[in-house]
């Protein structure tokens, strides 16, 4: 008479030696395998500190002097310089583009002369025309029209250069000069800017460890670990385990 | 005879080079090389289709088990690596930074697992399809017909992403619309999964995995070499500059003379962007609870879903369906490795405001673009996105219309049917199936990869602790089998009703507070363990599984 309890089994209690055999293999395997994956993202996640960026130093060196409104020249090229550095990032917000746009401009158009700010005006107008273009055109029309926004870029660039300290045709002055807006605040103590520290601060602070700023062929080492060493982790466990069950499956006779 | 195809191949390069033309637009004009390229691999794919054709349910449903391990791998990562994979991918790590690596380590983590605790053993219990098993496993018509319902819903999910995918390559290709797009990549991927089944879409799954492979790889070796990082292995050159990313490239950037440009003429040059690459970072909107729940999300949803599942089915010896897991995932590996340096030089290339934020989900073919990778080998590298997408789509339907006919109607519906009879429910199975998934990728309800991750989130609510307890413990039991699903179906029908909700506009108690936590793309995490747990509790509580169950798990599967 077979009894319902002698077939029972579960992964943590096997029937037989084998069965046990098998267990350990598995667990060993996974326990491999979490500690791998989650085990150093919960270690990357307990030894991060939040990291300032260079211009992060630089911004909140010059905002004292902004809300006093005792700006240098120097001041004035250095804040700029950092308001482009966050504004050229991919990840800022809409809400967050409005500020940092508005207060470059606040800034570009307070540090030039007159006739110089008229000029730059006028090219802002034209950007914009050629920008609303854009939206529409197709082809030849349209490589056209990036032909022309890149150069009114450089030309507008250009003219600003000496206030701006953005070298013309280069990053730094395609960013300054696609942030530039006619309508801007008058100046950096409007309270549409009051939230330019905060921005700031959230930008440019990362969660850094010794483990993201160790370097490893070339790349940051917790990249390198999650994008590369893992998947080849992967692979070598499927290829362990599968040598060692058919290893074991041979050396117990057991035919599957 | 050499000679004539060396010069039919030549000729047929030097229409294709005559027809190749700028592709500084990113969009919008018909590409002529680049469509010549995809007609004559869809062409291919037909007549594979036609020539491998099933011709009874057994082809149908798994390639009458003749396929090798090596060709069973090709298969296992050219029906994995699908839109998600070749463009989604690379998306989220461009848009995201390194909470997209979560997908990466997801969708192969998960390998591991399936190996370990599934391939063999579902191998050894032989039966056709994730229902099979389930019917079977838990003695319970009422389970089968439910996990066949979600096999349908899951492969039906799994699919709206893949048609998105196709919809944005054929838009860009042929410079038609979006919604046009996605009805013609759809007819064509259904005209060829009806007439060869499972073992032409087999076939045909080595086939794609060759060109995904050529094509995605051939313009990270250009782009690396061009921008002056170690190109013999650009899966380890592009770190070089990740880290220029996170640091900063300032303009101009010479080397040896010349300038390094985009095919804007911008400097190769980007500010500071430690986001990129630093870890759960604030501006990117995600947090390192995101990144565990949807890796754990992914990983355990891999292990249950019931086209991957359904591929141990057609390797002819249990060692087969081990060794095609490992051959498989090295094969998707070196996709994998690649992909992140597809968004590391998308960011780069786009880091002129004048170029501006690139769409997520065309981030790899816009890359090549930028890069001025000669615009046939962007070509080539969108028709091998669409080959992607095709290959899982066709396996996708397959498992789909093996649910509704093998699982419902044969056993449930009309048991007495004749092969005949089944393999034409199959057809119009799989013809519903399309037409049904079209409409819904015409709504663009998300990235492609965030629409794909939903069905790895309901598969490891719902098959995966059934597969995993009924493998792993005999004591699990209808009773509990039944609870255990129950539970997984809530927490996903609270997930996705939470998403349309807030979808439409519209808001539900705790809205925000659903919307993160059980969070349409990842709700696996907490709903995967509920319904093991839950399974588990409730089998303790009822009448044990039947001797027979018992004896077979003991005998036939364990050994």
């Amino acid at each position: 008479m077979e009894s319902s309890d002698q077939y029972n089994f579960s992964i943590f209690r096997p029937r037989n030696l084998h069965g046990k055999k098998n267990r350990n293999v598995i667990l060993t395997m996974l326990l491999i395998w979490a500690v791998a994956v989650f085990g150093f993202q919960f270690l990357l996640r307990g030894i991060e500190k939040p990291t300032p960026e260079k211009a992060l130093t630089l911004f909140e060196s010059t905002w004292p002097a902004v809300v006093t409104g005792e700006l240098s020249n120097a001041d004035y090229k250095t804040f700029l310089y950092a308001l482009v550095l966050v504004k050229g990032k991919s990840t800022i917000i809409p809400g967050d583009q409005k500020v940092l746009s508005d207060a470059i401009s606040c800034v570009a158009f307070t540090v030039v002369p007159d006739s110089v700010r008229i000029l730059m005006i006028s090219n802002v107008r034209d950007l914009d025309s050629l920008k609303s273009d854009l939206v529409r055109a197709t082809d030849q029309e349209y490589l056209g029209i990036k032909t022309m926004i890149a150069k009114k870029n450089i030309s507008l660039a250009a003219i600003s250069e000496s206030y701006s300290g953005f070298k013309a045709g280069s990053l730094e002055a395609s960013i300054f000069t696609g942030s530039l807006h006619e309508k801007h605040p008058e100046s950096l103590g409007d309270p549409t800017l009051s939230a330019l520290p905060g921005i700031m601060k959230f930008y440019l602070t990362h969660n850094q460890s010794k483990l993201t700023d160790t370097r490893f062929l070339g790349f940051p080492f917790h990249y390198f670990y999650t994008a590369v060493f893992l998947l080849i982790l992967f692979i070598a466990l499927c290829i362990v385990y599968n040598i060692l069950i058919e290893w074991r499956l041979g050396k117990e006779g057991i035919v599957e | 005879m050499k000679k004539l195809y060396i010069s039919l191949i030549l000729s047929f390069s030097g229409v294709l080079s005559l027809h190749a033309e700028s592709l500084t637009q990113l969009e919008g004009s018909f590409k002529t090389g680049p469509a010549i390229i995809l007609i004559a691999i869809l062409v291919t794919f037909v007549l594979v289709g036609i020539f491998f054709r099933a011709k009874d349910p057994a082809d149908y449903y798994a390639a009458g088990r003749k396929i090798s391990t090596v060709g069973s791998g090709m298969a296992i990562a050219s029906n994995w690596m699908s839109a998600a994979s070749v463009l989604g991918m690379a998306g989220m790590m461009y848009g995201f930074g390194y909470n997209g690596l979560a997908y990466v380590v997801g969708w192969t983590g998960g390998y591991v697992l399936l190996l370990i605790l599934m391939a063999a053993q579902i191998r050894k219990y032989g039966k056709y399809t994730a229902p099979d098993f389930i019917g079977d496993r838990y003695y319970s018509r009422d389970l089968r017909i439910v996990s066949a319902i979600f096999t349908i819903l899951i492969s039906f999910a799994y699919c709206v992403g893949q048609f998105g995918g196709i919809g944005l390559m054929f838009k860009w290709i042929l410079g038609i619309n979006y919604a046009w797009s996605v009805i013609i990549g759809s007819s064509i991927v259904l005209l060829y999964t009806l007439i060869s089944g499972m073992i032409g879409a087999t076939k045909n799954m080595q086939i794609q995995y060759v060109i995904i492979v050529v094509s995605f790889l051939i313009p990270t070796f250009i782009m690396t070499f061009k921008f002056d990082y170690f190109w013999l292995l650009p899966q380890i050159g592009y770190g070089a500059a990740v880290s220029d990313i996170v640091q900063g490239i300032p303009a101009p950037n010479i080397s040896e003379g010349v300038a390094l440009l985009n095919a804007y003429g911008h400097d190769f040059s980007i500010v500071p962007s430690p986001e990129f690459a630093m870890p759960w970072d604030p501006s990117t909107g995600t947090t390192f609870f995101q990144w565990i729940a949807i890796c754990f999300s992914l990983m355990v949803g891999t292990a249950g879903l019931p086209h991957v599942i359904q591929r141990f089915y057609v390797v002819p010896k249990v060692t087969d369906a081990r060794w095609s897991v490992v051959w498989g995932l090295f094969f998707i590996c070196l996709v994998y490795w690649t992909a992140p340096a597809y968004s590391t030089f998308g960011k780069l290339l786009s880091s002129n405001p004048e170029v501006g934020v690139l769409a997520k989900d065309a981030i790899v073919v816009y890359t090549a673009q930028l890069g001025n990778v000669n615009s046939l080998i962007v070509g080539l590298l969108a028709a091998g996105a669409i080959s992607a997408a095709f290959s899982t789509v066709s396996g996708l339907l397959v498992a789909g219309a093996s649910a509704f006919s093998h699982d419902l109607y044969v056993r449930v519906i009309n048991p007495s049917s004749t092969p005949r009879q089944q393999l034409k429910i199959a057809r119009i199975g799989t013809i519903i199936m399309a037409l049904a998934v079209t409409l819904v990728a015409l709504m663009k309800l998300g990235l492609i990869a965030q629409l794909v991750s939903v069905a790895f989130s309901m598969a490891a609510c719902t098959i995966f602790p059934l597969f995993l307890l009924g493998i792993w413990w005999s004591g699990s039991n209808r009773a509990g089998a039944k609870a255990g699903l129950f539970a997984g179906i809530l927490v996903t029908t609270i997930s996705i009703t939470y998403f349309i909700v807030g979808l439409s506009g519209g808001s539900l108690p705790s809205q925000s507070f659903i919307s993160y936590w059980l969070n349409v793309w990842y709700f696996a995490w907490i709903g995967a363990p509920l319904a093991i747990i839950v399974n588990i509790i409730v089998s303790k509580l009822t009448t044990p599984t039947p001797l027979e169950i018992k004896k077979f798990l003991a005998e036939q599967v364990h050994n």
